[in-house]
């Protein structure tokens, strides 16, 4: 977890989920790229964020793209976010004696046509599924983040003020986390749109 | 790989072990496993079992999950590596389900009892799930409890986890035999929240699971005695507090807008400036 | 009587005490240079010298020490000293440059980012702070004193390469007992704008450029590309300032925030304390130092 550094938070609004990561990717203490995106659209309303060692994070990212284009084309019709985390579960859970050292968080909102609700989970290292009501973290910054979370979280938030939410508590988590920061991104998921923005986070 | 399960062996896989070890020596620290420092518990009464859990689950020193479900099979609660304890019981709730199949006969208590304990056996407490199973088959009901090692023990009150010794002793004191189903229900919570409020690994609410040959009932979040208070006031910030450098909206709803190609050019630019999103 | 003694001693009760007769030491104390001689009429001072630490009472205190509080060996030891700093001074035409971080660090937890890494040693000694903390504030600030009595003893300031010695000797005294402190003593004497390199281990060095810390490697890079001895005050006091961000942008240990001193002949002065993440966004004087703001 510490080799790379990272961290990610999601969050339920009302109608909608926020999922947010910084964008470091480091060598220990050395900070090697400050653009590392570690959460991955699965389908259009469903993200998947990686925190840990970051050549999990891409040999991951591939196996799940595989596994979901493999369901999609079987089962004819889209991943449902709960079978996603199901699917993520028993994946990290075959490794149960040489995981992949990563924890995985899912936000998404789940089939419109039976009303689309928000839903997110996250799972450790070996696939132990976390289905939380409010939020979820992970990553260096995981205690830290869960303290602010704790405090700044609030039920039914539109997406704006979601938007508002999951930043502040990104942003001052990771900046009092070495191994975290150094910019960040937010996904908020609407039923009609999802907003993508790029924050102004601090550079050291 | 992935692509057929001909060519892949079931059960773990082992391929990253190599490096795991390397970057263990190298000094670099290995995530927790999320596990549930626990108090469960399972007593015989009248016509069944109770089985009873907390929810809180744990990863080092903080709390990962506030409402976890520690009775993963509504026949069985788990302890130990929530993971383990998961999949395990999932497993063999399969294998049971396929074993009744087979045979044209329901599944026993003793027989998901062997099957847990043989699987833990030999994978010699690696799979770190302790569990307490009980349940009521053709013989009669049972209450068994299996250690990570593989061996079992069956008794008419049991404790498991790291508050078992607060637990027990609740137990101890209230059990007797021929109990009825609502005294049961209450020795159980009474257990629990001795667990609960005793025990530093275990928090939360109580689950209560009441098992009879006709039906089971799962009594979820049965007593919430660890509620947390609403905010007074809330810290909601104002839009705009955040500072962002760039934004990309992928809308869903298609704007559609027609050109006509015979018409007047007026509304075919405001319907073009309609398309974009960016 | 001395009368040399008595003329510099500045406590009269110290002096009393060294010559009263009925004082039961006296005839020990006759012989000693704690009374008399070019150490003498010091008082308890030069009585007790260096103050002197409880040590546990285990068989052997150093692996004790070690073993709560390494880091590197155990991430889940006991006590975690603060470490992980970059620290840089440099020397040219106009004196001495003097830049730090101001990040603590306690494992992976930022435990403060507004740390004052330079200690002011008196008007014209500069020293800096990487390793230990309390080891180099406590070190420094009695370096402080002992400069001080030099001044008093001499009637002239300490030169920087007396005071470096003598803290290098100090702490060569403790060496292998625990004490972690990497320093650079900065100054300007009678030689001009000097700087010494002190660090637990005893080592001694002088030179014109150093930098020490978790964040030196980053911020040499910068320091090393853009030195000349003939830089201007503007110049040197920016090479600071952008050799301090680079460290602090690139090592997850360095950051927040970048304090500059600059020392010239008649003392240092502090220049001012800067936002590491607003020098990424907007520089000191227009011109932003972030990669990604300066190539889009």
């Amino acid at each position: 977890m510490q080799y790379n550094g990272g961290s990610i938070v999601a969050m339920v609004g009302k109608n909608c989920v926020a999922i947010a990561s910084d964008l470091r990717l480091g060598n220990q203490a050395l900070t090697i790229a400050t653009d590392f995106e570690k959460v991955f659209p699965i389908t259009d309303r469903i993200y998947l964020g990686m925190a840990g060692l970051a050549t999990d994070v891409l040999t991951l990212r591939e196996r799940f793209r595989f596994r979901v284009n493999m369901y999609s084309i079987k089962e004819e019709r889209e991943i449902e976010p709960k079978t996603l985390a199901q699917l993520v579960s028993s994946t990290l859970y075959e490794r149960r004696f040489g995981p992949y050292f990563i924890e995985p968080i899912i936000a998404g909102l789940t089939d419109s046509s039976k009303g689309s609700q928000p839903f997110i989970a996250s799972a450790d290292l070996i696939g132990c599924l976390n289905f939380a009501k409010d939020f979820v973290v992970v990553g260096t910054a995981e205690d830290k983040l869960l303290g602010v979370a704790e405090g700044l979280w609030e039920p039914d938030l539109e997406p704006e003020d979601l938007f508002e939410t999951i930043s502040q508590t990104l942003l001052n988590a990771v900046d009092r986390d070495a191994f975290s920061g150094w910019g960040a991104v937010v996904h908020v998921i609407t039923p009609d749109k999802v907003i993508t923005r790029t924050l102004k986070g601090r550079m050291d | 790989m992935d692509s057929s399960n001909i060519y892949k062996k079931s059960g773990f896989d082992f391929s990253n072990q190599i490096r795991n070890n390397f970057l263990a020596a190298k000094g670099v620290p290995v995530p927790k496993a999320t596990s549930t420092g626990t108090t469960i518990v399972g007593c015989l009464f009248k016509d069944g079992i109770v089985l009873g859990a907390d929810t809180r689950a744990t990863a080092g020193e903080i709390i990962a999950d506030k409402n976890c479900e520690k009775v993963v099979n509504p026949s069985c609660c788990g302890a130990g590596t929530a993971a383990d304890t998961e999949f395990t019981t999932a497993l063999i709730s399969s294998n049971l389900e396929l074993h009744s199949l087979s045979t044209g006969r329901k599944p026993r208590v003793v027989t998901a009892m062997t099957m847990l304990k043989q699987m833990l056996f030999q994978y010699q407490g690696h799979i770190g799930a302790a569990l307490v199973l009980g349940g009521v088959d053709v013989t009669g009901p049972h209450l068994f409890t299996i250690h990570p090692h593989g061996s079992t023990d069956k008794l008419p009150y049991v404790t498991m986890g790291s508050g078992s010794l607060a637990a027990m002793a609740v137990f101890e004191a209230g059990w007797k035999a021929g109990m009825e189903r609502q005294e049961a229900i209450d020795l159980v919570s009474a257990a629990i929240s001795a667990g609960i409020f005793n025990d530093l690994g275990s928090g939360s609410n109580v689950d209560v699971c009441v098992i009879t040959k006709e039906r089971t009932d799962m009594l979820r979040n049965y007593i919430k005695p660890n509620e947390r208070v609403t905010k007074e006031r809330h810290y909601k910030f104002t839009r705009g507090t955040t500072a962002y450098q760039s934004e990309n909206i992928r809308k869903y709803i298609v704007d559609e807008s027609i050109t006509y190609l015979t018409g007047s050019a007026t509304t075919a630019t405001t319907a073009e400036e309609a398309m974009d999103v960016s | 009587m001395n009368t040399l003694v008595s003329r510099f001693t500045s406590s009269s009760s110290t002096e009393l005490k060294a010559l009263d007769s009925r004082d039961p030491d006296y005839g020990e104390n006759e012989a000693s240079d704690i009374t008399w001689g070019s150490l003498g009429g010091f008082g308890n001072l030069g009585l007790n010298g260096i103050p002197s630490f409880n040590i546990p009472t285990v068989p052997d205190p150093t692996a004790f020490l070690r073993l709560h509080t390494d880091d590197a060996a155990d991430s889940s030891c006991r006590i975690k000293i603060q470490h992980g700093t970059t620290t840089l001074a440099f020397r040219f035409q106009g004196g001495v440059i003097v830049a730090v971080d101001s990040r603590a660090t306690a494992g992976s937890y930022i435990a403060s980012g507004t740390v004052k890494k330079v200690i002011e040693i008196n008007p014209h000694l500069l020293g800096t702070m990487a390793g230990g903390a309390a080891d180099c504030q406590f070190w420094e600030t009695y370096l402080g004193s002992q400069c001080r009595i030099y001044e008093l003893r001499n009637r002239e300031r300490i030169s920087v390469a007396a005071a470096s010695k003598y803290l290098s000797n100090l702490v060569y005294s403790y060496k292998g007992m625990g004490l972690s402190m990497g320093t650079m003593i900065c100054g300007w004497d009678k030689t001009g704008p000097a700087i010494f390199y002190v660090d637990s281990d005893g080592t001694r060095l002088k030179g014109d450029v150093f930098s020490v810390g978790s964040g030196s490697t980053f911020a040499y890079g910068v320091l090393d590309q853009g030195y000349r001895w003939d830089l201007t005050d503007e110049e040197a006091q920016e090479l600071g300032r952008r050799s301090i961000y680079a460290a602090g942008h690139r090592d997850a240990f360095s950051g927040n925030t970048c304090n500059l001193y600059h020392v010239k002949e008649d003392g240092w002065k502090f220049i001012g304390n800067y936002d590491i993440t607003k020098l990424h966004y907007e520089g000191s004087q227009g011109a932003a130092y972030g990669y990604d703001q300066r190539t889009q």
